[in-house]
């Protein structure tokens, strides 16, 4: 545990996607899996955190479900803004679903540019026969808009913790270069209002939003 | 002759008596008068002895912040702070005696906490009195900006600040139509003369500056200036008059809301040179609860009413959604049937999600900040709960886990709480909490409850007729 690097990462992920597509079981898979079924939030799978530790440092995730209803797309951007990550997640056998991904893909590079990571996740590969997005499109869409391709299944519980863990350290990389090109010592507290928040290291460094993995 | 002898002898004797009183008296003055000097004199030595340790104390207090050759207005005044606090700490005892006991158990909270009520309740201690003075401001220049106690209509809502502009305006000596001016004179003196007066005096360069701007920007200063006799009610010069007045006040809140969050800095810094036993992660959270817990809840009420005016349009959109659709089902605003009962007998002459809505109208009851935040988490809190609850009622079996509530759950059911809650403040009420939210919360669950009671909010402004069109549950 004790971590080498004396800081705390604290990203925060969007969660988008189109109703039906599975991405509460895809987040809340995710966060249940190392720990027991009791530690879902407060809040449910609305909005889920977990700790992690990557290569000696601390990251503490902080994850957003969006609603996926036409009618709340006016209210996305609140929702977004400060995001370091976002997950886009589709269903493989919905086309309808991937050109929603697309939009949220351009509203998100609008208002966050290239500072926020983004997945493209086709989920429901459990569905394979039934599949009517194809994993060249999906891909090549993918790389077109500098987002990152992933392929999972919530019910067989594949491919989600590599997603996140692929996320997290491309976070983690964007902050670093984020910090080096702002000169150190220059980053605290005059950084107004970032997503990305590195705490200095105290021992038991009060985190604010609760405790551990899922508490709120 | 014998009787005469005697008789002198007696004056004798008397003016003997009559000279010793008076020279009794001349020594007790004299004495006096030594009393007098010395006491001078011991005054003198302590007062110099007491700017001696002023001094000393700032000097002190220098050489703590003598890191940095040059110093700013801020460093300037947190020394003299600083020293202030030194002196007090010389004449009383109780910061000693805390300080001992943290040092002991440096991180008991229920010390920390202990210190920070006894540090509350010196309304002497420096501290405090910064707390005071900081106060002051951001209340006054809210309450110069509010006409007493109106409600946010918009004919009101235009009055004070016109009359601030229009004043402005005299000053700048572009002489606009004198019926205006009079109108202007006669709004200012309907007003409680104390604010009309704060008004002109602390607010009159601010708007003055504001108008610079603006007139620069706007061309019809020329034509109007000079122009005292045109009596015409010109509209456009009316719609402009609201633009401005719209504009600047959004800049006299933005100031006002930097000025509060500048208030807190000060005070936490302050806090922490006085007790720096507090500098830790967790003591410091307490300190800043506390803090702004005492520095706003005598200033929620002006400051709440200037955001009201400010986004006075969104509420009434919002004031007039929720009475049209008060008493809507719940699926109505599109909250998936298993998650409210079809049959309300099951719920004893209540509604469905009633305890949430209970509890987000307790939002207005508190007067701070953090407090509301924390009514907002158990709103949505609630909500899941009740969520859970009335799924169960309708599937005997145990709910599958990927079944939790996400957000395309519990933002209609959010709405549908709104709506019921029948109090379109909570737009004023969270535009003021989002400024006043802190960093390390925004992206917690604070901050997700927030940014969601916000959209759900959003939702019901735009599900009024002439906007959006009504709510209609999209089949996915």
């Amino acid at each position: 545990m004790a971590a080498a690097g004396g800081k705390t990462y604290s990203f925060k992920v969007v969660l988008l996607g189109e109703g039906c597509v599975g991405k509460t079981s895809l987040v809340l898979r995710y966060c249940e899996n190392k720990f027991n079924d009791k530690h879902i939030t407060t809040l449910q799978a609305s909005f889920l955190t977990k700790k992690l530790n990557i290569t000696g440092k601390r990251v503490n995730l902080a994850i957003w479900d969006t609603a996926g209803q036409e009618r709340f797309h006016a209210l996305g951007p609140i929702y977004y803004r400060d995001s370091n990550g976002a997950i886009l997640v589709y269903d493989v056998t919905d086309e309808d679903s991937f050109q929603k991904v697309k939009n949220w893909v351009k509203e998100l590079r609008k208002m966050l540019g290239n500072e926020i990571c983004l997945c493209i996740v086709g989920n429901k590969i459990d569905l394979e026969k039934e599949r009517h997005v194809s994993v060249e499109e999906a891909e090549g869409y993918a790389e077109s808009v500098g987002a990152k391709h992933y392929h999972t299944s919530a019910k067989l519980n594949k491919g989600i913790e590599e997603l996140f863990l692929d996320l997290c350290k491309r976070m983690m990389e964007t902050a670093q270069l984020e910090e080096r090109s702002r000169g150190n010592g220059a980053s605290n507290s005059s950084t107004g209002r970032r997503g990305v928040q590195i705490v200095d290291d105290e021992p038991q460094a009060a985190v604010p939003a609760g405790g551990c993995c899922t508490s709120g | 002759m014998i009787r005469r002898r005697r008789e002198t002898a007696m004056d004798l004797r008397l003016y003997w008596k009559k000279l010793k009183t008076f020279w009794k008296t001349l020594s007790l003055q004299r004495q006096m008068m030594e009393n007098l000097i010395i006491a001078k004199a011991r005054q003198d030595a302590l007062q110099r002895k007491m700017e001696e340790r002023r001094l000393r104390l700032q000097e002190e207090a220098n050489r703590r912040f003598a890191t940095c050759g040059t110093m700013t207005p801020e460093e300037q005044e947190q020394r003299v702070l600083y020293a202030s606090v030194l002196e007090y700490e010389q004449d009383h005892e109780w910061p000693k005696i805390w300080k001992a006991k943290l040092k002991k158990s440096p991180n008991d909270p229920a010390l920390v906490s202990g210190l920070i009520a006894c540090l509350l309740s010196y309304p002497d201690h420096p501290v405090m009195k910064l707390l005071k003075r900081l106060q002051y401001r951001p209340s006054r220049s809210a309450h110069s900006l509010l006409l007493s106690d109106c409600p946010i209509s918009p004919h009101h809502q235009q009055s004070p600040f016109k009359s601030a502009l229009t004043h402005s305006l005299s000053d700048a000596s572009i002489s606009l139509s004198p019926s205006r001016d009079l109108n202007a004179n006669d709004t200012k003196s309907e007003a409680d003369p104390d604010d009309s007066s704060s008004l002109l005096t602390t607010d009159r360069e601010n708007s003055f500056e504001d108008l610079e701007k603006f007139l620069t920007q706007l061309d019809w200063v020329p034509s109007h200036s000079g122009d005292d006799d045109d009596t015409d009610p010109d509209v456009t010069f009316e719609s402009q008059i609201h633009d401005l007045e719209e504009r600047a006040l959004k800049e006299h809140l933005k100031a006002i809301v930097k000025d509060i969050h500048n208030a807190i800095d000060r005070l936490l810094s302050l806090c922490l040179l006085s007790f720096e036993c507090l500098n830790t992660a967790n003591s410091k959270d307490q300190c800043v609860a506390s803090m702004e817990e005492v520095f706003f809840t005598p200033i929620w009420r002006p400051l709440l009413a200037l955001f009201r005016k400010v986004h006075g349009e969104r509420e009434q959109a919002v004031e007039s959604s929720m009475h049209l659709y008060h008493h809507v089902s719940p699926g109505d605003v599109g909250v998936a049937s298993k998650l409210f009962p079809r049959d309300l007998a099951v719920l004893h002459g209540s509604y469905p999600y009633e305890s949430a809505v209970q509890e987000l109208k307790l939002l207005c009851r508190e007067y701070c900040p953090q407090k509301k935040l924390e009514c907002i988490v158990r709103t949505l809190r609630i909500i899941c709960g009740c969520a859970e609850d009335y799924r169960l009622l309708q599937e005997n079996d145990p709910p599958p886990r990927s079944a939790a509530i996400g957000a395309d759950d519990l933002l209609p059911i959010l709405a549908f709480v709104a709506l019921r809650s029948e109090m379109p403040q909570l737009v004023s009420e969270c535009a003021a909490l989002e400024e006043f939210i802190h960093e390390g919360y925004l992206i917690g669950e604070e901050g997700y409850c927030l940014t969601s009671l916000q959209s759900a909010l959003t939702y019901v402004e735009s599900m009024l007729p002439s906007g959006a069109p009504p709510p209609a549950p999209k089949p996915t």
